[in-house]
């Protein structure tokens, strides 16, 4: 049963307009009744009483279609913690609207100088619209720069919500329209990119991303053989929970500049979880989704594929705080296993492989998939640990990786060159002897410890077990044609570090080196 | 006095705008299973002396009551005035004030339907509406109809009588709660977040109003009322406390004016009674049959 309620609503009417309720509602006690109040333009306290009698014969009682004045004072009155009130919203129209962005949910259009409009895809709108809300309000209160939206407004058949965004322009503008700021733009996205991976979330507020990870590589185990399909889950099994922030779309459209502030918008897909994650949805908007057809990214982006490959790279190489080569393809290959599991199911998901292009696009990913799988033996990363071929040519990759990381903790040049002297030593003789006549991986960890302030750096290889310490320090007293060949280095290595410890444990040699500083 | 009984301390009769008679509203009262109840009619306490004789000894108990309205520079106000004696001089004084006001509105209103519109009322129309307890505008709607001047009440309201706005003169809230108080009565303002039933006082406003009337005498608050809502209740609540007022409970009642039930003060139980609304049962006279 449908009720209108038009006009105004005030003592000098209340009277009359509870007697035509009550006439059609006579004899339909207990039924379900909305009040369409769409034709409501005011409404008094003396109108207010004429519902809540109307509530207590109905206690069903919804009603539709409020303005926002009279929701207002439904509102300040607590007639919308008595009964259902739904707002009547808006209608924008974003024909001719610049689309500024486009998620998993919804696409953003600006629709005047400082206000956006997001249009959700679902039917179910409204609910996505309250789950981004609560989510962008957590994510304020955790401390990133975000747009909360103020209104709700009906868009077509569905619903957006609008966010004021003064001035603000995209990262992927400013990159599309001023390279030369590309460096600029890398250090932001990236400090605000940490500044998310270091946010605690309390327990259960977001949803945790590794599930999501976990039923892409469910659903892909079934395309790929049986054996890779399996390394796929377990690696993915591996990755342990984790209770900090992850945007989930990361990329330049959802990045905006607002006066001098960066923000963070299209929150509807926070989560949390560890960083690959998102590293690997990163990897998808710069690379993976446009790899078959690079002119994807300018359509999506508005900068070349050449521009989003730079700056991905630089981006990854700021977030691991290195320009390590090794270290940086070491994460994005963990980050493209990822991003290829959920290209290869989402092009499945859309029916894709009716077609030509669908089919080869997922030739092409599962082969890479299979061969990262098969090179590939965890996807956890550390920023502080280095894998690569122990050969001497990779010599100057691990002096690199070391140097960046002791200059963070402000090292001494006097000791820095000592401890680069030191893993000399120690990175030839482990590429020379470990695995000779074969080769074969070295790991080297460098870690920082405050009070005192100590660098240790680590290094394991799978060689044939050799502890250096075991052999007697050479005499150094003795005349040079004297003294034995070999067995220097190790010494000054000693000589140099505060300590040095040597273990065999799990088929690993394990030689730490620690310098006070 | 037991305040965990039904109690209904805000109802209409036919000396206001009400339907019910005295004995109709004794009746109805009994049958809703209410225990103590007050009769408070729009300016008059006509009631006050009507009801007592018909009491019974099995109940309900009854507690003289009247509903001013009143008005000032600051807004408009209903101010409930309950266990006053009906024969004292400031009380009656203030009725025949007030009725001398509304005949004087009612006649400048039919000389402004006769001005401006050329409405003729017969002289013998006019006795009549002005002998009523209490006429008004819709007395006043209800003849324009019945001589076919509007072809309903509400086209009388909208058309004419809202129109026609002219300044008179009000009964002023102090002097309403000082004739109560000085008649023995306990002054109470009237659902507080409605002011004079067609407005919203919340927060600030509500502050404001509440300060300069308690300095005039106002002892209490209707706290519990059919047409609040949990939330409004609440905050009259919390006002009565941070005020030390006295809290009462109403349904204004009209009869079959309103759907609203005898005994109905809303959606909070008033059996969960604060403080305020026991010393009320406690101080107020409490007249039994």
């Amino acid at each position: 049963m449908i009720i209108n309620l038009n006009g105004r609503i005030d003592s000098n009417n209340a009277a009359q307009v509870e007697n035509d309720i009550t006439e059609q509602l006579s004899g339909r006690d207990g039924a379900p009744v909305e009040i369409d109040a769409s034709g409501l333009e005011y409404i008094s306290s003396a109108g207010l009483r004429v519902l809540l009698r109307v509530r207590k014969t109905h206690p069903d009682m919804r009603i539709t279609g409020v303005n926002s004045e009279v929701w207002e004072i439904l509102d300040m009155t607590g007639f919308t913690e008595m009964m259902e009130v739904e707002k009547a919203y808006r209608v924008v129209s974003i024909e001719g609207c610049e689309e500024i962005g486009r998620g998993a949910n919804g696409t953003i259009y600006r629709i005047d100088r400082d206000n956006v409009v997001k249009v959700y895809n679902n039917a179910d709108a409204l609910s996505d619209i309250q789950h981004e809300r609560e989510v962008a309000k957590l994510a304020l209160i955790l401390g990133i720069p975000t747009a909360i939206s103020y209104d709700v407004v009906r868009v077509g058949e569905s619903y957006g919500s609008v966010f004021e965004l003064l001035n603000a322009r995209s990262f992927s503008k400013i990159l599309a329209n001023e390279p030369e700021r590309m460096d600029w733009c890398v250090k932001e996205y990236v400090d605000l990119l940490r500044k998310i991976h270091a946010t605690v979330v309390p327990e259960g507020k977001l949803p945790d991303m590794k599930e999501t990870a976990l039923s892409w590589a469910r659903f892909v185990r079934d395309y790929i053989p049986a054996e890779a399909g399996d390394k796929l889950l377990s690696l993915v099994e591996a990755i342990p929970h984790d209770d900090h922030m992850i945007h989930g779309d990361y990329h330049t459209k959802n990045v905006e500049l607002q006066n001098d502030e960066v923000l963070l918008i299209d929150m509807d897909t926070l989560s949390v979880g560890h960083p690959i994650f998102e590293l690997a949805s990163m990897f998808n908007a710069f690379i993976g989704f446009s790899e078959y057809d690079h002119d994807n990214i300018l359509r999506f982006q508005g900068f070349d594929f050449e521009t989003g490959s730079a700056f991905w790279h630089k981006s990854l190489e700021a977030y691991l705080g290195t320009s390590c080569e090794t270290k940086i393809r070491e994460v994005e290959d963990k980050a493209r296993i990822i991003g290829y599991t959920r290209m290869i199911r989402r092009t499945v998901m859309r029916g894709e492989t009716e077609t030509e292009e669908g089919r080869e696009k997922i030739k092409m990913w599962t082969e890479e998939l299979l061969g990262l799988l098969k090179k590939t033996d965890t996807l956890l990363f550390s920023r502080n640990e280095l894998e690569l071929e122990a050969v001497k040519e990779n010599l100057d990759e691990v002096q690199l990786f070391v140097g960046e990381r002791i200059e963070e903790a402000d090292c001494p040049p006097k000791a820095q060159m000592q401890i680069a002297v030191a893993v000399e030593e120690i990175f030839i003789n482990i590429a020379s002897y470990a695995y000779a006549p074969d080769k074969g991986k070295a790991t080297v960890r460098v870690e920082v410890s405050e009070n005192p302030v100590t660098v240790t750096i680590t290094f394991v290889d799978h060689g044939v077990p050799y502890d250096p310490l075991a052999k007697e320090d050479p005499d150094v007293t003795l005349p040079a044609e004297q003294r034995e060949i070999g067995g220097l280095g190790i010494f000054m290595t000693k000589k140099i570090m505060d300590d040095v410890t040597y273990a065999y444990r799990d088929g690993q040699n394990i030689l730490m080196l620690k310098k006070n500083l | 006095m037991d305040y965990t009984e039904k109690i209904d301390l805000h109802m209409h009769t036919v000396f206001s705008d009400g339907t019910d008679t005295p004995e109709e509203i004794i009746a109805r009262v009994r049958e809703s299973g209410i225990g103590l109840f007050s009769v408070t009619d729009h300016d008059g306490i006509k009631a006050a002396s009507a009801i007592p004789p018909l009491l019974s000894e099995d109940g309900p108990a009854f507690i003289t009551g009247v509903e001013f309205s009143c008005r000032d520079g600051e807004g408009k106000y209903h101010v409930l005035g309950y266990g006053y004696d009906p024969d004292a001089l400031p009380i009656r004084k203030i009725v025949e004030r007030g009725h001398r006001l509304r005949i004087k509105k009612v006649r400048a209103r039919l000389e402004l339907l006769r001005t401006n519109f050329g409405f003729s009322f017969p002289r013998e129309d006019i006795e009549e509406l002005l002998s009523q307890d209490n006429p008004g505008k819709p007395h006043i709607a209800n003849l324009m109809v019945r001589l076919g001047y509007a072809a309903s009440k509400e086209q009388a309201f909208a058309d004419y009588l809202n129109r026609m706005k002219f300044n008179s003169e009000y009964v002023r809230p102090e002097d309403a709660i000082r004739g109560i108080a000085e008649s023995g009565g306990i002054p109470v303002l009237a659902h507080p977040c409605y002011g004079d039933g067609d407005q919203l006082i919340l927060g600030e406003d509500m502050d404001r109003r509440l300060r300069r009337l308690t300095e005039f005498g106002l002892k209490g608050v209707e706290g519990f009322y059919s047409g609040f809502t949990p939330r409004l209740c609440r905050e009259t609540l919390s006002f009565a406390e941070r005020y030390g007022l006295y809290v009462t409970a109403g349904s204004d009642y009209h009869g079959k004016n309103k759907m609203i039930a005898p005994g109905d003060t809303g959606p909070v139980n008033a059996a969960d009674a604060p403080e305020g609304l026991r010393r009320f049962l406690a101080d107020v006279k409490i007249i039994n049959g």
